[in-house]
């Protein structure tokens, strides 16, 4: 074993560290979110630029064959899904089932707190009573 | 070299920078009124040309909408403005205006464009709005507003009508689709009396529409490509009677009309009864017409561009008024999108 690849096992193992011990600051990392009633170019087109407008959104993708929208969001964000529902309403569509990944803690009625949000989901995987921050993917009505 | 004298004219120079200031003036302003113009575009929002449509802005959004629409010697130029205060509740404004006049029955040119020049205003409410699936919606919208004319219109067989007022009701209801839309409407205009003691009336118009809309599937890309529809329009139209008011002699008050200009036009016999004090019906105003065509709807971004054709499958204009064979509208939009308060 030589040394430049005995160097390699500590490297990939502080890098490992170091992403694992990013600052769990995030909130909503992504959202995948079904809209219903978006038949068109131009209804997709406002849905994006209010979805732009809420803070913390990085990039938006609306695909009207699925009615998906999908959001990426800024590390740091106070993004509420209850705002983004809202815009969805306020376009004049429907929305609908969301799969969300968002960092967060169990709260004392076992239930998923995303991290800043008030806002807390019933979430079946994830380990109970455990009130450490965690990184979750998990499916909302 | 100076550009005022002592006594406080200009000099040669100062006039040439008088007149260059004047022109840069008009230049400007002419480019400030292109601007509006082609900005304030008018397509119907993104929906049929000619027909009903439904409410479809956003809380906040507007529209900035412009149409050229032809008739058989007419050409008239429609901007509207459109505003969502709510979802569910649409503002706009339109005032379209004759390039050049025809003498048809007046009506409305579309749904949601009056066929004279008015200013309108009118409210659309969507009051069902139900949502049963990915990219479909079933809608329905009440439209409630008010005109009034805003150019007299020259008529060969009588001086032209007062300037009126009009209320106007209309229903639409759709269902719109990934791939295919449908909407039907009608609705309803009734002019009142402006000026008191003229008794003009303009024709009202009943204008009912059906239109089924196709997005072929080669055109089914998605968001952010351009989106592109077809539709096929049928528009029918029921324009009532023209009233005015006259008195002994013929003369009509307000007109500037007098008896003898009224001999030399070969149409007024046609006005029945015979002038005297009262009110005439024009004979020679309105009628009952058909029209059916294809039309077509892309959107891109912010912009949406429209253009149809309708031909006549009926059409019977009362008395000697020209009949019509092709109308044909032209549109462009801007959107304002994803605003709020």
């Amino acid at each position: 074993m030589n040394l430049r690849f005995s160097l390699r096992i500590p490297i990939l193992v502080l890098t490992g560290f170091l992403m694992a011990a990013e600052p769990l600051h995030a909130e909503y990392l992504k959202i995948q979110l079904r809209v219903y009633g978006l038949d068109c170019g131009l209804c997709a087109r406002g849905v994006a630029a209010s979805v732009e407008r809420l803070d913390g959104v990085k990039t938006v993708d609306v695909n009207i064959k699925t009615g998906l929208l999908e959001i990426e969001l800024a590390p740091g964000n106070t993004f509420k899904m209850a705002r983004l529902r809202k815009v969805i309403r306020e376009n004049g569509f429907r929305s609908m089932e969301a799969t969300v990944t968002a960092i967060g803690a169990f709260n004392a009625s076992a239930k998923f707190e995303v991290t800043g949000s008030g806002e807390a989901y019933d979430v079946a995987q994830g380990p109970d009573k455990d009130r450490a921050p965690v990184q979750l993917t998990f499916k909302i009505q | 070299m100076p550009t005022h004298r002592e006594d406080g004219t200009n000099t040669a120079k100062g006039r040439w920078r008088l007149r260059l200031a004047r022109l840069a003036i008009k230049i400007v302003l002419s480019v400030m009124i292109s601007c509006v113009l082609v900005t304030s575009g008018r397509a119907d929002g993104h929906s049929p040309v000619f027909s009903f449509s439904t409410a479809t802005l956003g809380k906040g959004d507007a529209s900035f909408e412009t149409a050229m629409m032809w008739r058989e010697g007419a050409v008239m130029f429609g901007p509207r403005v459109v505003y969502g205060v709510r979802p569910n509740l649409q503002l706009s404004f339109a005032s379209p205006f004759h390039v050049t006049h025809g003498e048809h029955p007046t009506g409305r040119f579309t749904a949601m464009m009056p066929g004279v020049p008015e200013a309108e205003v009118l409210a659309g409410w969507r009051f069902y709005h139900a949502t049963p699936g990915i990219g479909t919606r079933n809608e329905a919208t009440l439209y409630f507003g008010g005109s009034a004319t805003t150019q007299k219109l020259p008529r060969s067989d009588s001086p032209p009508l007062k300037r009126e007022p009009a209320v106007y009701a209309a229903l639409a209801a759709g269902r719109v689709a990934r791939s295919y839309d449908i909407w039907a409407g009608v609705g309803y205009q009734r002019y009142g009396e402006w000026e008191t003691g003229i008794s003009d009336h303009q024709s009202n118009t009943l204008l009912s529409s059906l239109a089924v809309g196709w997005r072929p599937p080669f055109l089914n890309k998605g968001y952010p490509k351009p989106d592109l529809r077809l539709f096929w329009e049928t528009t029918g139209e029921e324009v009532g009677l023209a009233r005015l008011q006259r008195t002994p002699g013929g003369i009509t008050p307000g007109h500037g009309h007098d008896a003898q200009s009224a001999v030399a036009r070969p149409f007024l016999s046609t006005i029945i009864p015979p002038p005297f004090s009262g009110t005439s019906i024009l004979r020679n105003s309105g009628g009952t017409a058909v029209f059916s065509g294809p039309s077509l709807l892309c959107t891109y971004k912010n912009f949406a561009f429209q253009g149809g054709i309708l031909f006549s499958l009926f059409d019977q204009p009362n008395g000697y008024q020209p009949r019509e064979n092709v109308r044909a509208a032209l549109g462009f939009s801007y959107y304002i999108l994803g605003r709020r308060k």
